[in-house]
């Protein structure tokens, strides 16, 4: 009996095995070309969906009893006093429990230079879905920052190196700082002309609403309980005295 | 000016002005208590307008937030008694007295917390009223208006005591006779 030789490439000339063997290496070639062109679409698709998603800038039940806005200026000392002396303990308590929905506004004032900015990183967090990290830091770190504008440390501190490559990447355009001493011409018209920051859209809709209420200084509470919205109301507000307003509110 | 026409001009003037600032006073409280967002009157809106009153002086940033509660509490009807007070006209130098004292007190606060740059609201009438140039000249206005009353408050008693004892003086001064 004939033994058959089984041998897989035994019945190849050596021609044919070149033939095979250059196939096999441009197919390689392709799929290892292929790998990262995958993952770069792949990253792409994701900072697209970031840049169309709206920004998140509530916390707390939507359903929840009270609706708070708070309309603030990252940079105002007046308002970080109000987050970390009173919001922060609502937060904790009230809108955690589910009694109140909390939503930021922001509403930069000209005056403090790294106000906008400092929205703009907020806004590009919120996007993400990270907004209550990035708020919170931008607060717990607001007189650090303010002295050299130096935002980007503390939101890449507040969020993972994956979520803030995200963030960064939304940040893309908005690199000229509107609230700058020297500002560019685009700006010149109270920030009023498309400059490139594709963020600042959502800025400028929250100044809009402020303009309806009206809106002239920061802090300022809006409080809508049960359908009924209450005068705005300026100013910081301990966390006793916003307790016994809100839970008189609950109690009606 | 005759003595009898500037004794009624003085009637007049403390007439019209203790009316005018017990209708301010009065008002002042009822802004102060009326139920806020169309709410309808019941214990439960008073005491949330009350609490709503409490943050605007919270926002003064001067009291605790017991003695915030406290006076935010108790100061809608120290207006309002004292509003009626005035009104009713009785012991009205003590009621202007009083008044002036009070609207000293608020204008001293209004300057400190406008000099310290505080973007509030005055609480003064209600909420939605911000605390700034207008204001201050609104009340400082008022208090000069209320010293005022005051002032005359106090001069037309001594007026009305020293005429009636010169009443007595004259009757017993002897009779000329020609």
């Amino acid at each position: 009996m004939i033994r058959r030789n089984i041998h897989p490439f035994s019945g190849l000339s050596p021609r044919r095995f070149a033939i095979l063997g250059a196939l096999a290496l441009i197919c390689g070639a392709g799929i290892s070309a292929q790998t990262p062109t995958h993952a770069r679409a792949q990253t792409h698709a994701i900072a697209s969906s970031d840049a169309a998603a709206a920004p998140v800038k509530t916390l707390g039940n939507r359903n929840a009893p009270i609706t708070m806005e708070v309309f603030s200026d990252y940079q105002c000392p007046s308002c970080g006093n109000f987050y970390v002396n009173s919001l922060k303990y609502m937060i904790q308590d009230m809108v955690a429990s589910g009694q109140v929905y909390f939503i930021h506004r922001d509403f930069p004032l000209p005056m403090h230079p790294y106000s906008y900015m400092a929205a703009r990183w907020a806004n590009a967090a919120a996007k993400i879905g990270k907004f209550e990290l990035v708020d919170a830091a931008l607060w717990d770190n607001q007189q650090a920052w303010s002295a050299d504008g130096n935002i980007e440390k503390f939101v890449a501190a507040a969020v993972g190196p994956a979520d803030f490559k995200r963030i960064k990447k939304l940040m893309e355009g908005c690199e000229v700082n509107p609230n700058a001493s020297a500002k560019p011409a685009a700006f010149k018209n109270n920030g009023q002309e498309d400059h490139g920051c594709a963020l600042d859209t959502y800025i400028e809709q929250d100044k809009q609403l402020a303009k309806q209420i009206p809106v002239t200084q920061t802090p300022t509470s809006v409080i809508t309980s049960k359908g009924q919205r209450y005068p705005a109301m300026p100013g910081f507000v301990t966390w006793p005295i916003l307790k016994q307003f809100l839970s008189s509110l609950l109690s009606q | 000016m005759p003595t009898g026409k500037r004794e009624t001009l003085q009637k007049a003037f403390l007439l019209i002005g203790r009316l005018a600032l017990a209708g301010m006073f009065l008002f002042a409280a009822y802004a102060k208590l009326k139920p806020q967002a169309a709410l309808p009157w019941s214990v439960a809106s008073v005491r949330t307008s009350l609490s709503m009153f409490a943050m605007q002086v919270d926002s003064y940033q001067l009291l605790s937030p017991q003695a915030v509660s406290m006076a935010a509490h108790a100061l809608p009807f120290v207006e309002l008694g004292l509003g009626l007070w005035l009104l009713s006209g009785l012991w009205l130098r003590y009621s202007t007295l009083a008044t002036s004292v009070m609207l000293l007190g608020f204008f001293a606060l209004m300057v400190r917390t406008y000099s310290l740059g505080l973007e509030i609201n005055c609480g003064c009438f209600g909420p939605g009223e911000q605390l700034g140039k207008k204001s201050l000249l609104r009340d400082g206005s008022l208090l000069a208006f209320s010293l005022a009353i005051a002032i005359c408050a106090f001069l037309s008693k001594r007026n009305r005591g020293e005429s009636a004892n010169s009443l007595p003086a004259a009757a017993s001064e002897p009779q000329r006779v020609n």
